[in-house]
């Protein structure tokens, strides 16, 4: 009886333990999908640069991230976090001066929202398992990122020719993270 | 995905929110329209050269030449204008050393220029990355019997919109293999400084079959594909050299196979003790002195002593008890009488026991005795052991020891102990005899002679049919050639000796009666 327990107790643990383990393999195919995903919806939203190029603005993305520099596995969780989450701040703001079709930016919200929570389980999974220090550069060149975006926004006062403008660096983000997740390891 | 209960990674209406948007949206399944107003856009990726070409919706207006001009979203610069895409009169532009970065959105102004009026403006900016039409490179193929080489064309040197693993993680290029309705893809690795030719080889195919293959570039956000055009080969069929000299390599390897299982198989049962070899062959089955065999040799000149038996009819004295005089001396003279005829010559084979005879008799063979002294004994008489045959001094126990040992050497003559014993003996024969019932004599000079009349002694007789225990006596013999081996009396049964040499010796044991005989 009690090797029998303690037979079903093991395999428990070695079962859950595979259940609980991350398989980075499907979280690169989930994060490669939504990133292409929200580029698709990001270009179905109408807009053009023409009347716009004055508006210009160099946000500085992250080189550490534009460069594709290899990540341990717990900061590349919390910079895609980061990402999804900021992104969908910025697209949850004045978008009535754009004349965007509402459900495509649903659509994006949804999905940028399925990621980031799908994410922060991930993130949490991994700090219970183990302990681990992330890189707060990088993570802190990224917040002052999307925050020079938000800036640029409410300075412009949330206009058409800045709603373009920001959408095209989104088009850049997603890119820079969708090739990110080529260096996720396995 | 594996997650635990409570952190469901992928729950329900979240995954049938990404199924509805996939199924609304997808991926784009086209290229979306680059086009203003006036002129239609397009850029294409053709072997590996970044191609900028428009067209004007307005076919009336012809301009003869046109200007290109760009900018970078992301970069708040000025207009930058292509020198060799200035006044040009073809539609197109090669921007493959201007435009070095596939992750930005472009913005191109196009003027079309009739003289020095401008006649058109086109404006268009777009995402390049997900704009970028992928032609399929140039490529060749050679067959061969199981597999077909095929040979990629990659420029000399990679451009920058392609530097890194761009080409590999973007644009994946795809080798298809086409035979019989089947189709199967091939996703070859791309190193990051891939120039000049590149070489895949399909494999693993088969001979006399037709193969088509195509090649392309996967582009990740789109589904639309430019396949190359199909170039298709009849794979020679398989030679005959080629597939005998296969067969005769995996007919050695078979065999070499087999023996090595069958040699460690052997190995296995020997060490086990399944098999257990003997190297000690029995004599019999010793063929290498094959000569000897087929030509046995001839036994040597053996030596022959011949010792004469005189059987002594010992009759049981009764008393009579008729004191008549005349009886008892008839009786004591007529015994040694009819005595006197009453021994037997036997001959001993001096190598009669010796290994190289394989048809010597045996000791019992020849004792045996004449009919007629069966006739001269008497049932009631004792019989004593005569000759061989004579009495033990040393008990019964030493005589049915000294006896086996002797059957020993008899039941096996060809024994190595039997050799050795038999030089060690040198050239004796050795027997016990009961002294005081046997004549001895040497039979070189004596062959002839009558057995000696010796009435004095009383007649004895033996029962042959004892002669198991009678041989336990020996007689010793002098003669040339090998001995038969005898066993050696041990300490507990002394054997006595008797020697044949000291016949004439009239010596306190025995009387000599004049005709060579010793009478003891």
């Amino acid at each position: 009886m009690t090797s029998r327990c303690i037979l079903q107790t093991a395999l428990l643990v070695y079962f859950s333990t595979t259940v609980l383990a991350v398989n980075y393999d499907l979280l690169r195919f989930q994060l490669s999908s939504s990133s292409v995903e929200c580029q698709e919806l990001l270009l179905q939203l109408n807009g053009t640069t023409k009347d716009c190029l004055k508006d210009r603005m160099n946000f500085k993305f992250p080189e550490e991230i534009e460069k594709s520099q290899q990540f341990q596995k717990e900061d590349f969780i919390l910079v895609t976090l980061e990402m999804f989450q900021k992104t969908s701040d910025i697209f949850r703001r004045n978008l009535s001066s754009t004349g965007w079709n509402e459900i495509i930016v649903k659509n994006l919200l949804e999905t940028l929202h399925w990621q980031k929570e799908h994410l922060e389980e991930i993130l949490e999974k991994i700090m219970e398992e183990e302990n681990f220090t992330w890189d707060d550069r990088t993570l802190l060149h990224l917040k002052k990122y999307y925050l020079r975006i938000v800036r640029y926004l409410k300075a412009k006062e949330y206009s058409i020719c800045a709603w373009t403008i920001v959408q095209a660096e989104m088009l850049r983000s997603f890119f820079f993270l969708d090739k990110l997740t080529d260096y996720l390891p396995n | 995905m594996l997650w635990s209960q409570n952190a469901s990674p992928i729950r329900p209406q979240h995954l049938y929110l990404v199924v509805y948007i996939n199924l609304m949206f997808g991926v784009l399944s086209s290229l979306p329209d680059l086009s203003d107003k006036s002129c239609t856009f397009k850029v294409t990726l053709r072997n590996f050269r970044v191609i900028l070409s428009w067209e004007l919706k307005n076919h009336s207006i012809v301009p003869d030449h046109y200007t290109l001009q760009y900018t970078v979203i992301s970069i708040p610069d000025h207009m930058k204008t292509v020198e060799h895409c200035s006044n040009i009169t073809a539609t197109f532009c090669d921007l493959t050393d201007v435009w070095e970065v596939l992750s930005e959105t472009y913005a191109v102004t196009v003027d079309g220029f009739r003289g020095n009026t401008t006649l058109v403006t086109c404006f268009i900016d777009f995402f390049l990355a997900t704009h970028i039409s992928l032609e399929p490179p140039e490529f060749d193929i050679v067959d061969f019997t199981d597999h077909i080489n095929v040979h990629v064309n990659f420029p000399p040197v990679m451009p920058k919109i392609l530097d890194g693993k761009v080409l590999q993680f973007y644009l994946p290029l795809i080798i298809e293999e086409q035979s019989g309705g089947i189709v199967k893809k091939h996703n070859p690795t791309l190193d990051e400084n891939v120039t000049g030719n590149f070489t895949y080889v399909i494999d693993n195919l088969l001979p006399n079959t037709n193969y088509c293959v195509s090649v392309y570039f996967k582009h990740r956000n789109l589904e639309e594909i430019h396949r190359s055009p199909v170039k298709c080969t009849l794979l020679p069929p398989a030679q005959d050299t080629g597939s005998s000299e296969s067969a005769k390599i995996g007919g050695i390897i078979t065999m070499f196979l087999i023996a090595a299982v069958f040699i460690s198989t052997i190995l296995i049962l020997k060490r086990v003790g399944y098999i257990c070899l003997r190297n000690d062959f029995p004599k019999v089955l010793n063929f290498h002195n094959m000569s000897s065999w087929v030509f046995p040799e001839m036994p040597p000149l053996e030596a022959v002593a011949f010792v004469e038996v005189i059987h002594i009819n010992r009759k049981k004295k009764v008393w009579n008890y008729s004191y008549d005089d005349e009886s008892d001396s008839n009786d004591e003279a007529a015994a040694p009488l009819t005595n006197t005829g009453g021994y037997t010559k036997h001959g001993l084979v001096g190598g009669l026991l010796g290994p190289t005879s394989a048809s010597s008799a045996t000791w019992e063979d020849r004792l045996e005795p004449d009919t007629e002294e069966r006739d001269l004994s008497e049932p009631e008489a004792d019989t004593d052991p005569l000759m061989a045959l004579g009495t033990n001094p040393g008990g019964s126990e030493c005589t049915s020891g000294a006896y086996e040992g002797r059957g020993k050497l008899l039941q096996d003559p060809f024994s190595k102990e039997d050799s050795s014993s038999t030089e060690g003996s040198g050239d004796k024969i050795i027997f016990n005899v009961n002294l005081s019932s046997v004549f001895v004599s040497a039979l070189d000079d004596d062959d002839s002679e009558a057995p000696p009349a010796s009435p004095s002694f009383p007649e004895e007789t033996y029962n042959l049919e004892d002669s198991h225990r009678l041989e336990t006596s020996f007689l010793e013999a002098r003669g040339e050639g090998t001995q038969p081996p005898f066993p050696t009396p041990s300490a507990e049964c002394p054997w006595p000796e008797v020697v044949l040499s000291d016949i004439s010796d009239s010596s306190e044991s025995g009387v000599d009666t004049g005709d060579g005989y010793i009478m003891r």
